[in-house]
């Protein structure tokens, strides 16, 4: 596990356990100002990085990595890992999450939710080794170590935040003559967004910082120039390549921010 | 080899590894125990400084930490010193949090009630307060726990101690006969000390909460 | 759907069970009940009582174990539980209003359930935001969090009335609300209801609230067995037995005398031919209670009642002299 164990900013509630920090909904509106702060604070820790790598003089090892071409590829490979990890998490957990949250799956759901909590004290490097050893190389397997990990916290958001809604609001939609599947989708699904959501912005987060870990399994990403950087022991290659990942993981995060404020039902 | 052989054959060496790796992360937890209380002491009572002690705390944890090892090696070094840092790191968030929340949760009847019988304001933090919000703090401690467990196998990429060791010596030797046994010993290692740490605390936990909370 | 006169349906209820397993005793035990249709009857009983789980047999919230339902002669165990619903107006304590739907969403859920066109549904919503007393236009687009308590019991009962159903069940409706919102809830409603006649059951262990509200009173002992059904001025004269008087209380005159309009006392009857000049006023609206209350208020035996008096002493005969007969009994044209 890699602990990029996000949690939604306020308000303050106990955190019981890991990854399931996010499953707060509600939150305070943000003003316009947040909404710009976390990009423009990002831009200007690029600005400065720029500025102090373009002041420095690079030798021919430190060329090979800090050239446009180079960056700009680990970058697309980071953030092309990410996508497709959260992309197939999204389809995988939320159907799940919704089958297991119904009163069938009442004895499974528990049963599953502990599986996934032990599955989560296994280290990302951990799984990845395994995985590459057993099957090889490539973004295939780095795919299925991030998946691996990032749907926990969807999936486990998606049953709480289904299992939360208020009885008295289910038992007025089926006095009303609403049908299950019309509780299921009208009520019960809209009524846990805000808690999905959160869930999906925990996941991306870690998808991120799990894809780091992809240079393990020759899968690229920023990793790869960390991972120089130490190797080599050059400074400017270390620390271009972890302000980079810092700074795509403060973007995706707000992303998610902005997204789940965006997609939260108006009136919660 | 089997992988009961080879855990045989380097028992020595994976006890010695495992040990190290539940220092790293006990140190990093005492550290940051420290730290997160005392910061949740001083925040809890303004909300403006609370939101922004748990915000600064759960940016830390934004950053993926292989990315924060690397960037901590420059000033740190390789070794112990940026993996306690890192984790350390890492565990503020649930510990700021749950003091803030567990200090803000004590009735303030009870405090007053403290006052009133004359004690001091620190007396009634260290004597009514912190132990009210005890539970809530340990619950904070065990999810950091449980995250840098996990984490601290990414610091043996930059020499730090513990399992992570044989999971990246199973790397390197992608191929050979005892790549999945080192890879399969330092994962299992990291998750039976993950169990063990929690059963840990399950014991602190009925040691360190006042009797009258737990009836 | 059922057959209805003046806007409500006749509730049969015959021998309704309900029998968890691995319960020795029947929740509810054999139910027999007749509710005349446009009839306010309120089930009254302590908690646990099978009051609650007898009124959601009806919309079939929970399913009998045996007996029968019929709504305006049609036998509701066979049909649909989600249609049935769909023409059963249905009020709880939580309230239940979807937090993410707005306000006009709310309201009009059952009819878009009922796939009336949207125009038709627009024109309900805003008459029946009307009728409880709630402006469509500043209304119909909040949500439900931008309302008060009060406010959101207002839109729970527009909701249930929103398909026009003949028949209303109503668990504790006004129970979460304070004591002065509570009052006004049920004046309200009360005058909602003489328009609308709609057959109700109101589930209640308030039986202050029993009185003032129901036609008829169901008072429920264990099991949901009925100790007492009858009118409530009824009820208060000669209570069925020691079960039903406990739930009285010891002032039980004085209740009825709440159910009793001062305008009962006809000027005829007045034998005081003293002016009115120098007396405690009181309006012609307000019952032999209040006028009660204004005597003891003001040390006086008589008081003045739009211009002419009225003495201890008649009210006293209203209640002695009456005790088996009409005082109290609610006229149907009812004067509440």
């Amino acid at each position: 596990m890699s602990g990029e164990t996000r949690t939604a900013s306020a308000p303050p509630s106990t955190i019981s356990s890991p990854g399931a920090t996010a499953a707060e909904p509600g939150g305070r509106r943000r003003p316009a100002l947040r909404y710009l702060g976390t990009p423009l604070a990002l831009a200007a820790v690029l600005l400065v990085l720029y500025l102090w790598v373009s002041g420095q003089t690079l030798d021919s090892i430190e060329q090979r990595t800090m050239n446009w071409e180079y960056i700009h590829t680990r970058v697309l490979e980071h953030l092309q890992l990410t996508a497709v990890a959260t992309l197939l998490v999204v389809i995988i957990a939320i159907p799940a999450g919704i089958l297991l949250s119904r009163p069938g799956a009442r004895l499974l759901s528990p049963v599953v939710l502990g599986l996934a909590n032990l599955g989560q004290a296994t280290p990302a490097i951990g799984l990845l080794a395994l995985l590459t050893i057993q099957f090889g190389i490539g973004f295939k397997i780095a795919l299925v170590g991030l998946i691996a990990y990032a749907v926990l916290p969807v999936l486990r958001n998606t049953i709480i935040g289904i299992q939360q809604v208020d009885p008295a609001l289910i038992e007025a939609a089926r006095g009303m003559g609403m049908t299950r599947g019309q509780v299921l989708r009208r009520v019960e699904i809209k009524l846990a967004v805000p808690v999905i959501l959160a869930g999906l912005r925990t996941a991306l987060v870690m998808a991120v910082g799990v894809a780091t870990l992809a240079t393990f399994v020759n899968a690229g990403g920023l990793g790869d120039i960390i991972v120089n950087g130490i190797k080599l022991q050059r400074t400017p290659v270390l620390v271009t390549g972890g302000v980079l990942t810092a700074v795509i993981a403060f973007l995706v995060d707000w992303l998610g921010g902005v997204t789940e404020n965006a997609l939260r039902p108006r009136g919660i | 080899m089997s992988l009961s052989e080879y855990i045989a054959s380097r028992w020595d060496l994976l006890t010695q590894a495992a040990l190290e790796h539940a220092l790293v992360v006990a140190i990093s937890l005492v550290i940051a125990t420290i730290i997160g209380v005392g910061v949740g002491m001083l925040t809890y009572r303004s909300p403006r400084w609370a939101a922004f002690a748990i915000g600064t705390s759960g940016g830390f944890l934004t950053i993926p930490s292989f990315a924060l090892l690397g960037l901590l090696i420059p000033f740190l070094g390789l070794g112990w010193g940026p993996s306690v840092v890192a984790l350390v790191l890492y565990s503020l968030l649930p510990i700021v949090r749950n003091t803030v929340v567990g200090l803000k949760g004590v009735d303030p009847a009870i405090v007053e009630a403290g006052r009133g019988v004359g004690m001091s304001a620190a007396g009634v933090m260290t004597r009514v307060q912190l132990p009210l919000a005890w539970p809530v703090i340990l619950t904070g401690i065990r999810v950091s726990t449980q995250m840098i467990i996990g984490i601290a196998a990414i610091a043996a990429y930059v020499a730090g101690p513990g399992l992570g060791n044989q999971i990246f010596d199973g790397l390197s030797r992608l191929g050979s006969v005892n790549a999945l046994n080192s890879a399969l010993a330092g994962t299992l290692g990291v998750v039976i000390l993950a169990i063990l740490f929690d059963l840990f605390y399950v014991v602190i936990r009925r040691l360190t909460t006042a009797r009258g909370l737990r009836v | 759907m059922f057959d209805t006169t003046s806007g409500g349906a006749r509730i049969e209820l015959d021998g309704l069970t309900k029998r968890y397993p691995g319960q020795a005793e029947p929740a509810v035990d054999g139910v027999t009940l007749d509710i005349p249709a446009g009839e306010l009857v309120v089930f009254v009983g302590p908690s646990g009582c099978g009051k609650t789980t007898t009124m959601k047999m009806i919309n079939r919230l929970i399913e009998p174990t045996s007996g029968t339902i019929r709504i305006g002669g049609t036998d509701v165990l066979a049909m649909r539980p989600d249609e049935l619903r769909r023409h059963i107006g249905y009020v709880i304590q939580q309230i239940g209003l979807f937090p993410h739907l707005t306000i006009a969403e709310n309201v009009g859920l059952v009819p878009g359930l009922l796939k009336w066109s949207k125009d038709k549904i627009a024109r309900r919503v805003d008459e029946l935001l009307e009728l409880v007393g709630l402006d469509p236009a500043s209304y119909r687009g909040r949500y439900p969090r931008q309302l008060s308590g009060g406010q959101q019991q207002r839109i729970g009962v527009a909701r249930a009335l929103a398909a026009d159903p003949p028949v209303m069940l109503m668990d504790e409706p006004f129970g979460a609300t304070d004591p002065i919102t509570r009052e006004r809830l049920q004046n309200e409603f009360l005058r909602l209801q003489r328009e609308l006649r709609k057959t109700i059951i109101f589930v209640t262990h308030d039986f202050e609230e029993a009185i003032k509200l129901g036609d008829r009173i169901a008072v429920l002992r264990e099991s949901s067995r009925i100790a007492q059904y009858d009118t409530p001025a009824r009820i208060l004269a000669a209570p069925a037995d020691d079960y039903v008087a406990g739930f009285i209380g010891s002032d039980a005159t004085l209740k009825r005398l709440a159910l009793i309009p001062v305008s009962v006392l006809s000027p005829s009857t007045s034998t005081s031919t003293s002016t009115t000049d120098g007396l405690p006023q009181i309006a012609g609206s307000a019952t032999l209670r209040q006028a009660l209350d204004a005597m003891v208020a003001h040390g006086r035996q008589e008081i003045a009642v739009d211009g002419r008096v009225v003495t201890f002493a008649e009210i006293c005969a209203t209640v002695t002299g009456e005790q088996a007969g009409v005082a109290g009994e609610r006229p149907v044209s009812g004067v509440r």
